[in-house]
């Protein structure tokens, strides 16, 4: 590359982290109206549609406001609602103390599935393309690396495991846990030389884990007569065993992106046919 | 609080400089590492748990290993 070509790339680089970094800076100190981005401090939750995601009553407030016959936007504050105690509240319309589950599950469940589509077919194009080739070793890790990798890799799975089991209680789920469980495996595949990933037992598991989700919504489909209804009772908001397929669909992602990002990482680390 | 968010975004602004003009690949892909972490270090000050911890275990971790491997197979300096 000649040193024109660096320096006017370089020029360009530079104007963009610019741009970027004065349009980071101008949206702190908007005022506060709606479409803008707020200071964190003073939001005001009752300006916001988020408000009925918080209170659990999205069905009940589209109701309401369609039998009285009112614009949603204007009265978002006039729907009831009951106050909602953490441990407490039993059996409402949706179960899960986490509001970020609430909402990537339950109410856009649909998305999710989405999601994990995308993710799926990216990886089966992965191993399409570099699949299957061994490659020159690495040079051999030091004691450290060998011995710690060991040592913390039971410690990674568990707080993996952990995420997505309490996908619905605190903040993380299905995607993070994956992600984590997947970084153990590449902490492995560093640092111990023998290690063997075995990419077929984990495409199977990835698989299973997509069917197990499809037939949860189907499930849903048929009992409730919409595709990935809650067909559970939520029980108790706050506890373990609440939330109904909320808590079953966050495990079954969560392994299933663990098995994703984990062959994704294993079949890069193998090479290329090229060489 | 704002003064330790200006904090992360100024070392978040060298870093991505960092990445983007030195001529070692390798330095680079460990510049734009620390980038994804501090990125995740601001997620979390702004009161994001979840998106820091995906942040964290896929920009900082995965992805990083990903671009180590990829310049395994090309060279490591940039030509001048």
């Amino acid at each position: 590359m000649k040193k024109t070509e660096f320096l006017t790339g370089s020029f360009i680089a530079l104007t963009l982290v610019v741009l970027l970094g004065v349009f980071f800076f101008q949206a702190l100190f908007q005022p506060s109206y709606e479409g803008k981005v707020m200071p964190i401090d003073n939001v005001n939750l009752k300006d916001r549609v988020s408000l009925h995601y918080v209170l659990k009553n999205v069905n009940d407030a589209s109701k309401y406001l369609a039998t009285n016959g009112m614009r949603y936007f204007n009265n978002r504050s006039s729907v009831p609602s009951k106050t909602i105690t953490f441990g407490k509240t039993k059996n409402l319309e949706e179960g899960s103390a986490n509001e970020v589950t609430s909402i990537v599950v339950n109410y856009r469940g649909f998305d999710t599935l989405g999601e994990v589509t995308v993710l799926f077919i990216s990886i089966i194009g992965l191993t399409m393309l570099i699949g299957g080739v061994k490659e020159k070793k690495l040079r051999m890790p030091s004691v450290i690396v060998r011995t710690g990798s060991k040592f913390l890799f039971p410690f990674i799975l568990l707080f993996g495991v952990y995420i997505f089991i309490h996908g619905h209680l605190t903040p993380g789920g299905g995607f993070p846990g994956g992600a984590v469980i997947a970084s153990g495996f590449l902490l492995l595949l560093l640092g111990l030389e023998n290690f063997k990933f075995n990419t077929t037992v984990s495409k199977v598991i990835e698989s299973l884990a997509g069917v197990t989700f499809v037939g949860i919504g189907l499930v849903g489909l048929f009992m409730k007569n919409s595709f990935l209804a809650n067909f559970i009772p939520t029980g108790t908001i706050g506890f373990l065993y609440s939330a109904g397929m909320v808590a079953l669909i966050y495990i079954v992602v969560g392994i299933k992106v663990g098995a994703e990002l984990s062959t994704g990482v294993a079949e890069l680390k193998e090479g290329n046919k090229n060489d | 609080m704002v003064i330790l968010l200006y904090l992360v975004v100024l070392v978040l602004a060298i870093s991505a400089l960092c990445a983007i003009f030195t001529k070692d690949l390798l330095v680079s892909v460990v510049a734009l590492g620390v980038n994804s972490l501090i990125v995740s270090a601001l997620f979390f000050l702004m009161h994001a748990p979840d998106v820091a911890i995906t942040e964290a275990a896929i920009g900082a971790g995965l992805s990083t290993a990903i671009y180590v491997f990829a310049i395994r197979h090309t060279k490591r300096q940039e030509e001048k």
